[in-house]
């Protein structure tokens, strides 16, 4: 159906290869963000079980992808990844430097695994793959854990005790063996918002400690509502976290210690009678409540017996899965609901059983809980009713009484109905069909100005004016509509930097390890949006950036200690937006740059000439780093230095329009500042004409346009100059670069005049003299074609309207090369082997690049 | 009546495989030459929009244009193959065709027709002496209606390849 010109391959088997990568992208992506997190946890000497969990889910998930996809490498290496998760969960294995470091390899190797997969190459990193399991073999010699139970001296349930997961088990004797205290919580969930409300509480309680386990307590429950215990381990003090899980819902109290005479708590059957727990304050004990209320929605209940406080279940209990099998015993109430009452739709509703009613001070309002969410796919839920875990129930359970038995649901059906059902309601959508339908767009635009023009030209004949009217008021309609569409494809292509920046977090982390400097990377406006194919192109140039500002820039520890400053160096990455532009900042507070350093080197490197170095001023002498084959190393070293430079990142961003400024303070720091537009498909454009030709210049690089007079241009080396207030401005006449005819004398009496735009690329200035300035306008910009990439000095073209096409200036490479005509001169002959790369990446990256293939 | 169809198909197979196979060449005219291509390769026949030039592109390239939003490039053959530059005119047509994953469009003089020809019809650029260019694929002297040669058409027949990769 939607088959769309161009790239349109309608193949099913390559959509969903595309859909694999991008799922597998976004798991890799995510499962790096897990492990910094988890990295800065443990760097507090804590672990976060929680996050252990992501990070298992999304390895997890990645092995079963990669297994329908038949990525073998990444298959393998998932499933060995599994093996040291699960024991780092269970606390087999010790959460150290030398395994974190393991796993970010590991998901460094991932994102190469997906690339080599891309490119159909899947044996490339097959080396590196095997490389990893063997130290994954390594760091997986598994410890056992465990000891004596400690469990033992609280007055916990020895119900619930039997039906904890062995992990859950894990979890309450690492706590407990951490001298942290045990609480107990009781609330009262609505059943329709018990999802989310359990996820708040979760996360309310998340800063203060870890729940365990949660269990129906099997009182307090309603038609609609169900009350739950929860297990908390928290080292904060009972005030503390009333106050933080405060509200009217929840009852704390804390886990006593048993005294000396206690026994072990048995190793009974979970579901052997016990007398009830102590209740908590002010709620009714369990067999005084001879009259329970509750019933059971919608349909018509049986009685329940008398509740069973503690009543041990688990997760799967609480979401409906498995739940038959647990429920019917002789001591529990349980409530048959009529399948004529019971639509199949309400299957999904969890619990259809009420325990009995208990009185307690957890009064619940629906107001006390947010609003029902749309179903979340629980992943935890789907992991946790993984086979092992439910057998271990099944086990533990004894069968149900025939007679009881409840009108059984499939097995499972409907917990997995939920987590087969959908999260996400998004789609996603492969970059060229939204470029495809901005160019629909830019047909349009152009239908839009023909348009125009006919209606002007019916408003002039008098016997059509209704019908001028009419056309007028269309045009304006489609006018409008146009641009709506126009902004609103722009809006679906726009991506938070915080894509990029999550990434580079990582790489701060990995070369601040390798280089032994301590490096906090403080980033603010992650959520600024920007076009996606810019945070692609932007992801290496910001990458070597901060290699270059950790390699570079910060000092080491004890250099820092000598001049006062902390330790822990800060490298800041800031986004915001300003205007159509967004504004990227990269500010370490290392040593700076040291001018004279600078320009020595530059000398010495056969970039300048004494004499220049002698007259360039501070901000130009910053601008010599981006010059090819600059380095102020003797040596490259392995961070810098490693054939692509400063240049390189500098033409990246040029590519897209965008410019770079370096300043800094010797001692202070320094600051690089990245300007880019907000998007690449559609750029504002100063149009000009140079010799009868029509041509646009991207206002993202033009400083201001001033009037031209030929009176003040003077030579300076064979290079024509002219004075802008007080400055002086190089020029270039573009007729004589493009090779058109000589321009025409103006005529003064005519009140002709030409014009000089003076383009701003970094700190670098040039002003372009011109014939005319045409005006500004908005442009889809579209890539030359393959048989033009030679052709330097064109960023792309653009249609004006009239089917013309005008040439968009590529004003870096144009800047680049009048300006800096020279130096090239000089590294071309030299050769060496760094800068001949460097130049030849550079001449590639004039290419259309199919930012805006078709 | 199916019968009757039948022996139609049968006999026009006959006559096929007593021609051999037949391809279809359109042809050209440039710089007074008649020139054809298999008619395959082109996409489409365009008056020429207005030409966009593109400075310090090689002389061959002639510009560039917008064909329902696409850029593309358009290459004056004459130019190529080493003949005067002609102005554009109201017959001037544009050929689109295809290099790899992109659109180029060749500057013809005129479109003239579509030549149907056999294998029979086709002589080896060899007759035209010894070293000819890798893009003469041959010399096509196709049948006029009455079975007679045609000596009126003598198309050179081009191989594209060797000219967009030029």
């Amino acid at each position: 159906m939607a088959e769309h010109g161009g790239g349109g391959r309608g193949d099913p088997g390559d959509k969903a290869r595309e859909e694999f990568f991008s799922e597998a992208q976004e798991l890799i992506d995510g499962l790096g963000r897990d492990l910094l997190a988890l990295d800065a946890v443990s760097k507090g000497g804590r672990t976060d079980p929680e996050l252990i969990n992501d990070i298992f889910r999304a390895v997890h998930t990645l092995k079963g992808l990669a297994g329908l996809f038949g990525a073998t490498l990444m298959s393998g290496l998932s499933h060995e990844l599994e093996d040291v998760l699960d024991d780092l969960r269970l606390g087999r294995l010790d959460l150290t430097a030398a395994v974190l470091d393991v796993l970010f390899r590991a998901v460094e190797l991932y994102a190469r695994i997906l690339a080599a997969e891309r490119s159909d190459t899947p044996e490339e990193p097959a080396q590196e793959v095997k490389a990893l399991l063997h130290l994954l073999g390594q760091v997986s010699q598994r410890r056992g854990g465990g000891g004596a139970s400690p469990v033992a001296q609280y007055e916990l349930d020895p119900g619930l005790l039997g039906v904890l997961t062995e992990y859950e088990e894990y979890r309450l004797r690492t706590n407990i063996s951490q001298g942290v205290s045990l609480f107990r919580i009781r609330v009262q969930f609505r059943l329709d918002t018990i999802d989310s409300a359990l996820d708040e509480l979760k996360a309310r309680a998340r800063p203060h400690g870890e729940i365990i386990t949660y269990l129906p307590t099997g009182a307090g429950g309603d038609s609609d509502s169900i009350e739950l215990e929860i297990l908390l381990a928290s080292h904060a003090p009972l005030p503390v976290l009333e106050a933080a899980l405060g509200g009217s819902y929840a009852l704390i109290e804390e886990v006593q210690r048993r005294g000396p005479r206690s026994k072990p708590p048995p190793t009974v059957a979970p579901y052997a009678p016990e007398p009830p727990q102590p209740v908590p304050p002010g709620s009714q004990a369990p067999d005084e409540s001879p009259e329970p209320r509750s019933t059971f929605h919608p349909g018509p209940i049986e009685r329940p017996e008398p509740p069973a406080p503690g009543f041990p279940a688990t997760e799967e209990d609480v979401f409906g899965a498995e739940f038959h099998t647990i429920a019917p015993t002789g001591q529990m109430p349980v409530v048959e609901p009529r399948p004529s009452a019971m639509p199949p739709m309400q299957r999904e509703i969890p619990l259809p059983v009420v325990w009995g009613r208990e009185t307690s001070t957890t009064s619940s309002t629906p107001s006390d809980f947010p609003p029902p969410h749309p179903p979340i796919g629980d992943v935890r839920f789907t992991h946790r009713s993984r086979a092992t875990d439910v057998d271990d129930i099944l086990r533990s359970i004894p069968p149900p009484p025939p007679a009881e038995k409840p009108q059984s649901y499939p097995p499972a059906a409907a917990g997995r109905e939920m987590s087969l059902r959908s999260v996400s309601q998004t789609v996603r959508v492969d970059i060229r069909k939204l470029d495809h339908l901005m160019n629909i767009v830019g047909e349009l635009a152009i239908t839009r100005t023909s348009l125009a023009k006919l209606s002007d030209k019916v408003r002039l004949r008098p016997e059509m004016r209704s019908l001028a009217n009419e056309l007028y008021r269309l045009h304006r309609a489609f006018e409008r509509n146009l641009a709506q569409m126009q902004n609103g494809i722009l809006e679906v292509r726009m991506v938070p930097l915080g894509q990029a920046f999550d990434k580079l977090a990582r790489i701060v982390r990995q070369i601040s390890r390798e280089h032994d400097k301590q490096v906090n990377l403080v980033v603010t406006g992650a959520e600024t949006e920007i076009d996606k194919l810019i945070v692609e192109e932007l992801s290496d140039p910001l990458m070597h950036m901060i290699r270059n500002a950790i390699d570079h820039g910060i000092e080491q520890r004890e250099e820092r200690e000598r001049v006062g400053k902390p330790t822990v160096g800060t490298i800041a990455l800031n986004a915001f937006q300003k205007g159509n532009h967004v504004v990227i900042e990269v500010e370490d507070d290392g040593a700076g740059m040291n001018t004279q350093v600078l320009l020595a080197s530059a000398v010495r490197r056969g970039l300048l000439t004494r004499e220049q170095a002698a007259e360039l001023l501070p901000h130009e002498i910053l601008g010599l780093v981006f010059l090819p084959g600059f380095t102020t190393r003797g040596e490259a070293t392995d961070l810098s230095g490693r054939g692509v430079g400063m240049d390189i990142v500098k033409t990246n961003i040029s590519r897209m329009g965008g410019i770079i400024d370096i300043s800094s303070e010797v001692g202070i720091g320094t600051k690089m500042t990245i300007t880019l537009p907000i998007t690449l498909a559609v750029i504002s454009v100063l149009v000009i004409e140079i010799a009868g030709r029509t041509y646009a210049i991207p206002l993202a690089s033009v400083e201001e346009a001033i009037v031209f007079d030929e009176r003040e241009v003077r030579a300076v080396e064979e290079r024509e100059v002219m004075n802008q207030r007080g400055r002086t401005l190089p020029i270039c006449r573009l007729w004589k670069l493009f090779g058109h005819a000589p321009l025409e004398p103006l005529e003064p009496t005519k009140n002709e005049k030409r014009f000089v735009v003076i383009a701003a690329v970094g700190n670098r200035k040039l002003g372009f003299v011109v014939d005319r300035l045409v005006g500004q306008q908005d442009i889809v910009i579209k890539a030359l074609g393959k048989s033009l990439a030679r052709v330097r000095g064109f960023a792309g073209a653009t249609e004006l309207g009239d089917q013309r096409v005008a040439l968009v200036l590529d004003v870096a490479a144009l800047v680049e090369e009048v300006l800096s005509g020279d130096g090239e001169r000089l590294l071309e002959g030299r050769g060496e082997r760094n800068e001949g790369r460097a130049l030849e990446t550079r001449t590639e990256g004039k290419l259309g690049d199919g930012r805006a293939r078709a | 009546m199916a019968a009757l169809v039948r022996r139609r198909a049968e006999q026009r197979a006959l006559r096929r495989a007593a021609d051999g196979q037949r391809t279809e060449y359109l042809a050209f005219s440039l710089a007074g030459e008649i020139y054809a291509v298999e008619i395959h390769s082109i996409n489409e026949i365009l008056k020429p929009p207005p030409i966009t030039e593109v400075p310090r592109a090689e002389p061959s390239v002639i510009g560039v244009v917008s064909v329902r939003g696409r850029l593309v490039t358009v290459i004056d053959l004459r130019k190529r193959f080493g003949v005067q530059d002609a102005a554009i005119g109201h017959l001037t047509r544009i050929l689109l065709v295809d290099k790899g994953d992109e659109k180029l469009g060749l500057l013809v003089d005129e479109v003239l027709q579509v030549y149907r020809l056999t294998e029979t019809e086709i002589e080896p650029a060899n007759v035209l002496g010894g070293d000819q260019p890798a893009h003469i694929l041959g010399i096509g002297r196709p049948k006029d209606g009455t079975g007679r040669r045609d000596f009126g058409s003598l198309l050179v027949l081009l191989d594209l390849r060797p000219i967009l990769e030029g």
